[in-house]
């Protein structure tokens, strides 16, 4: 028998033959869903392999070292309740964590809120940068909800649409992208001008198709203003939510986008780094969750002109739902999206 | 001919034709077709199968209130004649939801309150942000089955345990069932607090909460 784990993180035994089955039927899920290649015998062979090994932590052959970027850098500490400041903490993501980049988020992590504090965002960044080797990203999520009541000026959609009134909503969710675009161009402007390396959009399309179109259009007018500004787009779900229904960017409608899908649309709009995402089934074992991730990760990586980094943490990317994610599920996943997925990050 | 109308139905679900679905329901009824039948095997077979596409991203929200207005319309014309024929078979489940206290995600709870709501449950919605006592007094007021929690937040969970702590002391906890959700919470950490059902998703929620409430 050999141990794994749940999706909740809770340790179970399976025989071989169980874990590859598993890792077989999430494959066949991904195929099912994205529409989407399955692994090849020889591939999911490899996945078994990985996830039947006895030891408690797998990595990659030498030269199948992947770049490793963060995303919410400066916060994560704080949240396992280390005091720790900003700068500090980027410094241990260079010298102690072995990141090849780092992001410097603001503790409210939405371009909304950061707006009216965007100067002392900048002195930080300057700060940072004075005191770091690596590439330091600025980052937070556009997200869109904070444009709508009780946080914002336009209706609610979300109470618009259960009353049926579906023309009022997709008018707000049209008028919030505009107001999110404005923010997000602003602060990744400022910070960018402050010296960033990049600018992250985290968690992107979380409020739906609107939210990543917002995250696209704002990317597109970054681009064309600072043609050499790093972009990297992450994604907050496996396929886009649609929220609105109709809402097309370059043609294509942007509800329902799996990550092979939605990377290209990101390429067009001149992101530099795709995240993608695949979301953990908490019921499932993690071999069945490895096999959906791999496969859908895979599919993007394959399609994919720009480097693609899937997120993996708590809940995605292969990684249980508990807060610090244990090292054998986190080494296991991140071998298998560099060996199996041909991933060029994490 | 029940099938031929039963998969009529559905489909008048899943293209959300309220106008359709009413005109079957009445077409049901004059046939002879047990209301009841008619709405498990033609609108709640659409209605799961809306269900089916959302969560693979192959429908939208938009659509699925839509598909949710042409179950509850299509499902009324039935259901009044079910009441007299049964009394309270007909009976909807109760249930009282929302986002904890300290936590403003409302999308997730927001899914899940239209797909219950699509599949015949009478849903609360008390919004986001919401006190334990106030989950409590509605649940009281409209006589729920059950409390259905959202939590999004790993610092706001903690709220699901209050919540059941509160219903013991104040004798309430046979009461109520109490269902727990939301991105950080898992069926692990419901049988551990001793929540009554947890869900996955919308759509799971669906089967637990008949089965809870049995």
């Amino acid at each position: 028998m050999v141990q794994t784990r749940l999706g909740d993180g809770s340790t179970i035994e399976m025989t071989e033959e169980e874990i590859r089955a598993d890792i077989e039927r999430g494959v066949e899920d991904a195929t099912d869903r994205a529409n989407i290649d399955s692994l090849s015998e020889d591939e999911i062979d490899r996945l078994a392999d990985i996830y039947t090994r006895p030891n408690k932590f797998v990595s990659v052959e030498t030269g199948n070292e992947l770049v490793l970027t963060f995303d919410e850098g400066s916060v994560k500490l704080k949240r396992l309740a280390v005091s720790i400041g900003r700068i500090p903490d980027l410094q241990l993501y260079e010298r102690a964590f072995c990141s090849d980049t780092a992001e410097m988020a603001h503790i409210d992590y939405s371009y909304k809120p950061i707006k009216p504090i965007i100067a002392e965002e900048q002195i930080e960044m300057e700060q940072a940068l004075l005191t770091t080797v690596l590439p330091v990203f600025y980052g937070a999520m556009p997200n869109l909800s904070l444009y709508s009541q009780p946080d914002g000026s336009f209706p609610n959609p979300a109470e618009l649409l259960p009353k049926g009134k579906i023309k009022e909503a997709q008018e707000a969710y049209e008028g919030m992208v505009e107001h999110a675009i404005s923010d997000m161009v602003f602060v990744a402007s400022k910070m960018y001008e402050a010296g960033a390396d990049g600018i992250n959009f985290d968690t992107t399309g979380s409020a739906g198709e609107p939210d990543f179109l917002a995250t696209l259009r704002a990317t597109e007018i970054l681009k064309e203003k600072y043609p050499d500004i790093s972009i990297e787009m992450g994604m907050s779900g496996e396929f886009v939510l649609g929220m609105h229904g109709e809402i097309e960017y370059d043609g294509v409608n942007l509800a329902g986008l799996y990550p092979h899908e939605q990377v290209k649309l990101a390429e067009k709009a001149g992101a530099d780094i795709f995240g993608g995402v695949v979301n953990i089934n908490s019921s499932e074992t993690i071999p069945w969750n490895i096999g959906r991730t791999v496969t859908m990760m895979k599919a993007c990586a394959e399609v994919a002109n720009i480097p693609v980094h899937a997120n993996v943490g708590m809940g995605v990317g292969g990684v249980p739902i508990v807060e610090t994610p244990p090292v054998d599920s986190l080494s296991r996943a991140s071998a298998a999206l560099a060996e199996v997925g041909k991933l060029d990050g994490l | 001919m029940s099938n031929e109308l039963f998969k009529k139905a559905a489909d008048a679900i899943c293209d959300a034709n309220v106008d359709k679905a009413e005109e079957l329901a009445q077409t049901a009824l004059d046939e002879g077709i047990d209301p009841l039948e008619m709405i498990e095997k033609g609108f709640t077979a659409g209605i799961n199968e809306v269900g089916r596409l959302f969560d693979r991203g192959e429908l939208f929200l938009p659509q699925l209130m839509g598909c949710a207005e042409a179950m509850k319309q299509g499902t009324a014309v039935l259901q009044e004649v079910a009441a007299e024929q049964g009394g309270d078979e007909a009976e909807a489940i109760k249930i009282v939801l929302g986002t904890v206290q300290g936590d403003v995600h409302d999308i997730g709870k927001g899914i899940v309150a239209s797909i219950l709501e699509a599949n015949g449950i009478q849903v609360f919605d008390l919004g986001t942000d919401v006190p334990i006592e106030d989950f409590i007094a509605k649940a009281k007021e409209v006589d729920a089955d059950i409390i259905g929690t959202s939590a999004l937040l790993t610092t706001t969970m903690g709220e699901n345990e209050e919540l059941l702590s509160t219903l013991e002391e104040e004798n309430l906890r046979d009461e109520f069932k109490v269902m727990v959700g939301g991105g950080p919470v898992t069926k692990r950490f419901a049988e551990k607090i001793g929540a009554d059902g947890y869900a996955e998703n919308a759509n799971e929620a669906v089967t637990i909460i008949r089965e809870i409430v049995g």
